[in-house]
């Protein structure tokens, strides 16, 4: 078989490594637009922004998979492809497989402001976007980052400097609300930059350096904007397969399309854990479908049957997430201590996640119990903890 | 370069190079050390990286965080030398540590 993965991030890499590991017969090729081997993305608004510039890629695959003889690498963007025939078109050249996997992810969303130059505003997503913002922190003295979810948070954690004055706007009328009220305030409360929320971002000033909001001027001498992700759904809407809202697949990460597979967070699939069909950006998400979808191409199909997590990393608080809610799912705090703490969402008494913020073990045996099947809130709140909760029911 | 001795979980060994600096989860990664599957990839969120190491060399490593051991005490078996390859930090001193891979992460 000859099989076309298009993209190469996370979830292109556990593909092709699964299926090397699993010996895949035939030949994989990996088509890479981007100038640069595969490498981890999460570390880019973490560690890696503080880490001097000759340090340069972190390298998601090892090297004897990477360089392993039954893939081909193409350094070529992807135009279109026409399933029916097998067939994908580069600017250079056309390729015909079997087989075709759409792992084409997401990008950054981009805002228009009016009057902000283009060195002055930045979206954080690839290496490249990195490298670029990089070059630019050690000048910056007010920095101001648009959006309102984690990444916002944890570059303001990796770029607080006491040189630098961090702030962070926000169209929402509140921050964070992929996470709980409690837990987004236990986040809010230890960033190092000041928050604003309901802004309205008219323009930017060149003279004074500053966004011009509904707030008053913001000043900013870098603008990240971190606003969110549009998944890369071009490619598959051309042949009829994708919406704006992701690449729908099966449980087996197959599209209608015999000869199409949609992976990581561009599919749209029925999630289990939540019930009903939703694209996930989680790392978990990226890896799980591809080693559903890499069992189906080594003929051994196992549906999708993952629960979600997530973790970020913001300062000196660990947040971990087990599960994966819908935004209106209520909250109970477990526990609150001055360094940690857990909220446990749930419809009734369903748990649907688990909020841990310093509280690794409540988030591991979050994760064990809901492997198992459903957690109940009541059951949890008579063992005392998430944790006691697993003890209790191995023994 | 500096090295480390790894046995892999189906017992085979295996010398990895390091640069100073790097974790022990990045230098096993690079050479494509089987078992170490680092779902979270080294953000000590998965506890599937966990490694054993050598005891003798206990004196020239920082011990592990609250953190880790939280997450460690998840990992299959886990020993007193058990720890999670993407927390470790590697300097010259290092050189000929010694390694096993846990024989399963789940």
């Amino acid at each position: 078989m000859r099989l076309g993965i298009i993209g190469a991030g996370q979830s292109a890499c556990t593909l092709a490594t699964e299926l090397i590991r699993g010996n895949f017969d035939g030949e994989i090729l990996v088509f890479n637009g981007e100038p640069h081997r595969p490498y981890q993305r999460p570390p880019l608004s973490k560690s890696w922004l503080k880490m001097p510039a000759d340090i340069n890629i972190l390298p998601l695959l090892p090297e004897p998979i990477e360089n392993h003889a039954s893939i081909q690498w193409i350094g070529e963007w992807v135009k279109l492809i026409k399933p029916d025939n097998g067939e994908i078109y580069t600017e250079q050249a056309t390729y015909r497989v079997d087989q075709i996997v759409l792992a084409t992810g997401t990008r950054a969303r981009r805002l228009t402001i009016k009057g902000l130059p283009p060195e002055t505003g930045h979206v954080i997503r690839t290496l490249g976007d990195a490298e670029r913002l990089r070059q630019h922190i050690d000048d910056a003295k007010n920095i101001t980052i648009i959006g309102a979810g984690f990444l916002a948070f944890e570059l303001a954690a990796t770029l607080d400097h006491p040189d630098r004055i961090i702030r962070i706007v926000a169209k929402a009328n509140r921050l964070l609300p992929q996470v709980s009220l409690k837990t987004a305030d236990r986040l809010v409360g230890s960033t190092p930059a000041s928050t604003l929320v309901d802004v309205k971002i008219e323009s930017f000033d060149t003279v004074s350096k500053s966004l011009i909001t509904n707030h008053g001027p913001v000043p900013a001498d870098l603008v990240i904007i971190a606003a969110g992700a549009i998944p890369n759904t071009e490619i598959a809407k051309r042949c009829g397969l994708g919406t704006a809202e992701g690449i729908a697949t099966n449980e087996f990460m197959q599209t209608p399309h015999p000869k199409v597979s949609a992976i990581g967070e561009v599919s749209l699939h029925h999630q289990p854990h939540l019930g009903r069909s939703e694209r996930v950006e989680s790392i978990s998400e990226a890896n799980d479908s591809a080693t559903t979808c890499a069992k189906r191409l080594l003929g051994h199909s196992e549906p999708f049957g993952a629960i979600p997590w997530f973790w970020s990393d913001q300062g000196q608080l660990k947040l971990q997430i087990a599960g994966l809610c819908a935004r209106s799912d209520d909250e109970t705090c477990l526990i609150s201590t001055d360094t940690d703490s857990v909220v446990i969402r749930h419809c009734g008494d369903r748990v649907t996640a688990v909020e841990a913020i310093n509280a690794p073990k409540e988030f591991m045996a979050a994760r064990r119990l809901f492997e198992r099947g459903t957690v109940s809130l009541s059951a949890i709140i008579k063992e005392g903890s998430v944790f006691d909760l697993l003890q209790s029911s191995r023994s | 370069m500096p090295q480390l001795n790894c046995i892999d979980p189906r017992e085979q060994a295996i010398e990895v190079t390091f640069n100073p600096g790097e974790t022990i989860l990045q230098a096993t990664n690079r050479a494509g050390v089987d078992g170490i599957l680092a779902e979270c990839g080294g953000g000590c969120s998965c506890a599937t990286c966990h490694v054993i190491l050598d005891h003798t060399w206990d004196g020239t490593l920082v011990g592990p965080s609250t953190q880790e051991l939280d997450m460690l005490s998840f990992a299959v078996d886990p020993t007193p030398h058990s720890r999670l390859a993407c927390q470790v930090e590697l300097s010259d001193k290092h050189d000929g540590l010694s390694l096993s891979v846990a024989k399963r992460q789940y």
